[in-house]
């Protein structure tokens, strides 16, 4: 589903060392990777790369076939639109929105008809366990139900690509374990590519594949 | 808490420039509005007063008549009473300037009787010569009115249609500030044809005399319509007089002020939102709820202290400014003739100052106490209610309990002259509007409930949950806008109802005058005989203004003798412009209506000659030219009570085929250059309508100002929003939104903000238009005026504004589109 | 000649002889009749105003003893100015006319003098001069003969005065039979009388404190156009009552340098007989010095007058009632003269009589 092959990108500021050179990653439909390595190591603007919000010095990605890099910022735009669910590690949920309009926010901008958004985005919130509180503000969640909202909202439009960066950070380690569950669960279901960032090896470990990011490239991590 | 006050509470001031920077200019503004108002009116009535003090010197008692004077004898019967010291008797003459504008006031004096009463009139002679100051050629001009006169030895003035040479020989120390000549007595009644006349007698009673008992010894020797009354009495005529029209500005520089205070507000709320983890934890380490409170205070403080200092300083500025370009009376005319010096008051300077700092302590005091209500461990917490203190509860009781207290209060009478239950109504409607903001804010969403648009949707249902966020950016608009909407509504009816009047009483093709119905000038018989013997005249129709004192407690009232008949009629607004009843009929303004309790029907006592005279009010009209108040009554009846035939206005109607400009060429030449004023109603029109913008000038600027702090609560709003939003921008961005989306969504955020306000504000305005014309108007100047609504200006200022705050909002949220709003995602809020 | 006063406040209103005025400016009215020699009085008409002419006062001057045996100078005059200003006018205010009232009382308690001073347009009946009889008045100030008594009044916060004057006989002429000359110069002279050793009784109040007084006075009275010439710096006056019933009026006109321009004098012996003395038999002989600590003007407060009359030469030494008599105007007519009571001694003390003295020209030129 994506391949990523030669990826690099300088560290901001530096333009001798490289935060990564060469990548190579190759993820299929319904498979989820874990991307750990130490703090500052890239992780986070490997997904900004990913997601074309900030630009790579190198390298080509395709997703579903199509070539991303090369796309200006409104086409990348669209891309993420359609194409791309994320998970934040601060949930984001909106507090202005009900939960059904949080998990519909994809389908709006995708303008998709009003009533058929709605369907959608509660037939997610069912699937995420929270079909009967659609209505409610987000004001009252728990940190874990946020997430979970989070969760439907990243997967309401049958992206190609979920980008998770560090979900469960914010999250007890219990809570964690069934929010990070169904986020699998969820991604596997859509037969979507994952990829998640996390410094949690029990998350890290109840994905497809672990992959430890240095300046070499992404590798097999050693432990797992 | 000495390190902890500059470096916890002051540095956040820093960090927020731009909403620090708006607060201060705010509280700056309002401030030096308010000040710089204070300030110049404080100085024109003082100088005003000083004015009345010189001319009355020090009297204990003056005796005042209408505007011509009465009989000298009176002098001389007053002057021999045991009760008076000393007696000063003085001819004053608003004196015309062939070819210049205005008049110019010539008090006639006795030098001799000036010592003990009006040293400050004393001439000073130049040169050595020992009789300087009773020669009749020699006027003594004050230092303003010398400043008219740059280099000149002599002054040119009129009497009658006669030229009055006169030689400038010295100057009046005492009265530098005022524009006033003074010249002889007995010269000034020869040749400002007022022989034998006075128009002004002051006493200094002999000691040992009381003022009541002399008051009531001396009070039947009076004839009618000359009054006798306390020398300082005069001083409050002129503060009544222009105190509405200060009320009036002054109240506009504390909506300024409020204005500010509410910007204030706004910006600490957000600022104090923000920082709840920081003082959470401050907390944590044992730092009192108390402290926290005093290191917010004094942030406000700080704030109001330093846009107060800068808004005192900008005040002696503007107000410098004012009497440099503007004028004492700030264009309205109630000053003329005045020359005030700027002075520097501690105790007004120390009050405003003390304002700004309120606004900026009471600004942060809501903020700060609900925020520090919330439990330590809740604040702690990350991203816990964010923006939980901005959900407002809609009031809708409070707000109609406002509007009722608004209805009521507009019922009261005026408090010694002062509308202050319509003020305080206003205040009322404001609150009332403020309240209403959520109330409108959600219905206005749910009316405009979006389908298609994503931005549109987020926008509105942004602001549909979140309506105090909303209040706290609508409510300086929306008190701005309904201030400005009210007074554009308010002079706009004022000037299309002078417009109509102007029709009503300029029914005439031309119009001749000698002067000002106060000045020096004026017409015989014979001169109106030459003039309606000019070819092309078809009639001619005379006009006498003079000045009756109905009471002794208000000013003069002006007495217009003239024909009502005939087409050149009068805008009544009750009673009927023909009377059949018994006893001479008289036509008085609604002023006179009005202070004086008369209705139609009713008799009028007026003093003519010195003789009491009956009359019956026949009707009451328009008179937006006389604030004092007028009375209209039959000019051959008047020549018959009073022998005077001298005539200041001449209505001319010009034969069909004529044409006004070669008329008034041909009338002019009959007269010494520069002796008439002729103009075809067009032109006065034109001139009373410019007077009338000049007025509400300052007025308009004020509104700008208080519009723009609104606006700059739009700025802070966003700017701060922004940065507590970026979390949200970030996500938005992963989402597929593009930048321009997000400064969509900010400019639509705006405008529906600035929407919701200007609607509200509009409305709110309209209320206070009505509060403004039927209460504060009526209880101040006493004239009414027909309601005009200036549609397209009004739409026009609404929706700029509108399109002002997106692009405000847009503006300031400039940082939310960056690349770094991006990362924002991560940051943990 | 004699104390022209201008108390006008900021009007210094009496005339500026030698001043160059600006064409245009000297008056409308006809021009004022000179003084000539030979002019025939007639009382009572000429006891009254003579409004033609530039300036005429009555000038009353005397010792007052009260009850308690205090003696007290005091100094009554009325002025009146023709300003050639406003005689065609038909304004009840024209000021044709002026009228200044001066008063003063010397009192050694005090140590300096009190004075007060009226002025206004003649303008009947609030002030005016009256022709063909005495009587000159500003409101309740007031100089008039009446029953045979002068009659003078003025009031003032500070004191008051209210004096009838009995003349012992008929006026006395000054010069040749009234027409007194100040100068060389003929036209510098004026109409001139007195009315020396008038009796007094009245009353005076001072500090609010009413007391009655009795005295002696003497009156001027003296009208003219023009008095004094350009090259005089000022002159001395002196007017004595004394104790035998004899009475003395002597002045001198002085130049910048000091020196007698003209002195005059006329004696009246106490059996009646009158002298008429010209300059050379009139000499005026400064003594003691008081300096000014106010003005820092430097007056001689004592004299020796010497006449030589038929009978031979008579010495009069003056010495003051108090050295400070002096009249500072310079914050009102700008005149700074001293006007005093002075006592007429022998050189052994005792004194022969009583009267005024009057200095003008010490601090500044007079305006006359």
């Amino acid at each position: 589903m994506l391949e990523i092959s030669r990826l690099s990108k300088r560290r901001p500021g530096d333009t001798e060392r490289s935060l990564f050179s060469g990548l190579e990653l190759r993820i299929a439909a319904g498979e989820c990777v874990a991307v750990v390595g130490e703090s500052g190591s890239g992780k986070s603007t490997l997904l900004n790369c990913l997601a074309g919000l900030e630009p790579v010095d190198g390298g080509e990605l395709r997703l579903g076939g199509t070539t991303l890099t090369g796309l200006d910022d409104d086409a990348y735009a669209r891309v993420r639109r359609e194409r791309f669910g994320f998970v934040f590690q601060a949930f984001h949920i909106l507090p202005h929105l009900t939960l059904a309009q949080n998990v519909a926010l994809p389908l709006w901008l995708l303008q998709r008809p009003a009533a058929q958004a709605e369907r959608e985005a509660l037939a997610m919130l069912e699937r995420v366990g929270l079909r009967d509180r659609a209505d409610d503000w987000p004001a009252g969640l728990s940190g874990g139900e946020q997430q979970r909202v989070a969760i439907a909202r990243a997967l309401v439009h049958n992206p190609q690509l979920v980008l998770a960066d560090e979900p469960t950070g914010n999250l007890d380690p219990a809570r964690a374990d069934d929010v990070l569950d169904l986020l699998l669960a969820r991604i596997r279901d859509s037969g979507a590519a994952g990829i998640l960032v996390t410094h949690s090896h029990r998350a890290a470990a109840r994905c497809d594949r672990i992959l430890r990011l240095s300046e070499s490239g992404l590798l097999p991590a050693d432990e797992g | 808490m000495s390190p902890v006050l500059p470096r916890i509470f002051l540095a956040s001031l820093k960090r927020r420039r731009l909403a620090s920077a708006l607060s201060l200019l705010a509280i700056a503004l309002g401030v030096a509005l308010g000040l710089a108002v204070q300030l110049i009116h404080d100085a024109a009535l003082g100088e005003f007063g000083r004015g009345i003090r010189q001319l009355a010197g020090g009297a204990d008692l003056q005796v005042i008549g209408p505007r011509t004077g009465f009989d000298e004898q009176l002098y001389f019967q007053l002057a021999q009473r045991a009760e008076v010291a000393t007696a000063s008797p003085v001819v004053e003459v608003d004196a015309r300037m062939p070819g210049r504008e205005g008049t110019l006031r010539i008090l006639g004096i006795d030098v001799f009787r000036l010592a003990g009463i009006q040293p400050e009139l004393m001439p000073s002679a130049e040169g050595n010569d020992t009789f300087a100051t009773l020669r009749p050629e020699a006027v003594f001009l004050s230092a303003a009115a010398r400043r008219e006169f740059p280099g000149s030895a002599e002054l040119m003035l009129q009497s009658g249609t006669a030229l009055q040479r006169l030689r400038i020989a010295g100057d009046v120390p005492g009265a530098a500030g005022q524009m006033l000549g003074v010249m002889d007595i007995a010269a000034a009644q020869e040749r400002f044809g007022m022989l034998g006349r006075l128009t002004r007698i002051d006493l200094r009673l002999a000691d040992g005399s009381n003022r009541a008992q002399a008051m009531r010894a001396l009070q039947p020797l009076l004839p009618a319509g000359v009054v006798l009354r306390p020398a300082d009495a005069a001083a409050g005529e002129a503060g009544v007089l222009s105190r509405a029209y200060r009320v009036n500005l002054t109240m506009l520089a504390a909506i300024a002020l409020l204005t500010g205070g509410f910007l204030v507000f706004s910006s600490q709320l957000l600022s104090v939102v923000r920082r709840r983890r920081e003082f959470a934890f401050l907390m944590a380490l044992g730092m009192t709820r108390r402290s926290l409170m005093r290191g917010l205070l004094a942030e406000g403080a700080v704030l109001g202290l330093i846009g107060g200092t800068a808004g005192v300083a900008l005040a002696y500025g503007l107000a410098a400014l004012a009497f440099r370009f503007v004028g004492a009376d700030l264009g309205a005319g109630y000053f003329s003739g005045l020359r005030p010096a700027l002075a520097f008051s501690p105790l007004a300077s120390a009050a405003y100052l003390l304002l700004g700092v309120l606004a900026g302590v009471a600004g942060t005091w809501v903020p700060a106490a609900a925020s520090l209500r919330i439990p330590v461990a809740r604040g702690l917490h990350a991203g816990e209610g964010a923006s939980e203190a901005l959900v407002a509860r809609a009031r809708p009781t409070a707000a109609a309990g406002f509007l009722l207290a608004a209805f009521l209060l507009c019922q009261l009478p005026p408090w010694q002259s002062v509308p202050a239950g319509g003020y305080l109504a206003i205040a009322c409607l404001l609150v009332t509007a403020v309240l209403l903001v959520p109330v409108a804010t959600h219905r206005l969403t749910t009316l405009l409930q979006p389908r298609r648009s994503p931005v549109l949707r987020l926008a509105t249902a942004r602001l549909a949950a979140a309506p105090g966020q909303a209040m706290v950016a609508s409510a300086g608009v929306v008190a701005s806008v309904a201030l400005a909407v009210a007074m554009a509504i308010m002079v706009s009816s004022f000037r299309s109802s002078v417009d109509h009047w102007l029709d009503a009483v300029l029914p005439a093709d031309l119009y001749v005058r000698a002067s000002l119905g106060s000045g020096s000038g004026f017409l015989t018989p014979a001169d109106v005989a030459r003039i309606a013997a000019v070819p092309g005249v078809a009639s001619a129709d005379a006009v006498r203004a003079d000045s009756v004192r109905l009471d002794a407690q208000r000013p003069a009232v002006t007495l217009i003798a003239r024909a009502v008949h005939g087409g050149w009629g009068l805008p009544l607004v009750a009673g009927s412009l023909t009377y059949e009843g018994n006893g001479q009929p008289a036509w008085i303004s609604e002023a006179v209506a009005d202070l004086h309790r008369l209705t139609v029907g009713q008799p009028l006592e007026l003093p003519l000659a010195g003789e009491p005279q009956r009359f019956v009010v026949a009707g009451i009209w328009r008179d937006y030219a006389r604030q004092n108040g007028s009375v209209v009554i039959d000019r051959q009846h008047y020549i018959q009570l009073t022998g005077d035939e001298r005539i200041n206005d001449l209505a001319l109607r010009l034969a069909a085929t004529a044409a006004p400009g070669r008329v008034a060429a041909d009338i002019r030449q009959h007269f010494d250059a520069d002796t008439l004023e002729i103009a075809v109603p067009a032109e006065i029109r034109r001139i009373t309508l410019a007077i009338f913008d000049r007025t509400f000038f300052i007025t308009y600027l004020m509104e700008a100002v208080a519009v723009l702090i609104g606006l700059f609560g739009v700025a802070t709003t966003f700017a701060a929003l922004s940065t507590s939003r970026r979390g949200e921008f970030g996500m938005l961005r992963h989402l597929g939104m593009a930048r321009a989306d997000i400064a969509r969504l900010l400019a639509m955020e705006g405008a529906w903000t600035a929407g919701v306000g200007v609607l509200t504000g509009i409305l709110a305005g309209l209320a206070v238009a009505w509060v403004l014309i039927e209460v504060i108007n009526r209880q101040s100047f006493h004239w009414s005026m027909d309601f005009h609504l200036p549609y397209l200006p009004v739409a026009a200022f609404g929706s700029g504004l509108v399109v002002l705050a997106a692009a405000v909002a847009v503006l300031a949220g400039r940082r939310a589109m960056s690349q770094a709003a991006v990362r924002a995602v991560r940051e943990d809020w | 000649m004699r104390r022209l006063v201008g108390m006008l406040l900021g009007v210094a209103v009496l005339m500026h002889v030698g001043a160059t005025k600006a064409a245009g400016l000297e008056g409308e009215g006809a021009p004022y009749p000179e003084v000539h020699p030979g002019r025939s009085f007639s009382f009572p008409a000429d006891l009254g105003a003579h409004p033609a002419f530039r300036t005429e006062w009555w000038y009353a001057t005397g010792w007052l003893e009260d009850e308690s045996g205090q003696t007290r100078g005091f100094q009554v005059t009325f002025f009146r100015v023709r300003s050639r200003i406003g005689e065609g006018s038909a304004s009840r205010f024209a000021p044709s006319q002026l009228i200044i009232a001066h008063a003063a009382l010397a009192d050694a308690g005090l140590g300096r003098l009190l004075h007060a001073e009226r002025s206004a347009r003649a303008q009947p009946p609030l002030a005016g001069a009256e022709e063909g009889r005495t009587h000159a008045w500003i409101g309740d100030w007031r100089f008039s003969f009446e029953d045979g008594r002068y009659r003078a009044t003025a009031h003032d916060p500070a004191f008051s005065l209210d004096l009838e004057l009995h003349p012992e006989g008929p006026p006395l002429l000054n010069g040749e039979a009234g027409y007194s000359r100040k100068a060389p110069a003929p036209q510098h002279a004026s109409y001139y009388y007195s009315r020396p050793q008038l009796e007094v009784a009245g009353e005076l109040t001072l500090a609010g404190k009413r007391r009655a007084v009795k005295g002696h006075a003497w009156l001027d009275h003296e009208w003219s156009s023009e008095v004094m010439p350009a090259d005089a710096a000022g002159w001395d006056w002196v007017g004595l009552n004394l104790l035998d019933g004899g009475a003395v009026m002597a002045f001198q006109m002085r130049d910048h340098a000091g020196r007698p321009l003209w002195t005059a004098a006329t004696v009246r012996e106490a059996g009646g007989e009158t002298h008429r003395l010209p300059p050379q038999a009139v000499s005026f002989l400064p003594g003691r010095r008081w300096l000014s600590p106010r003005t820092g003007a430097e007056y001689p407060v004592e004299w020796s007058i010497s006449l030589q009359l038929p009978g031979g030469h008579r010495t009069l030494d003056l010495r003051p009632l108090m050295d400070d008599q002096e009249l500072d105007g310079r914050r009102s007519t700008g005149a700074v003269y001293w006007e005093g009571a002075v006592a007429v001694t022998r050189q052994d003390g005792t004194t022969l009589g009583q009267g005024y003295l009057e200095m003008t020209g010490y601090a500044n030129r007079p305006r006359l």
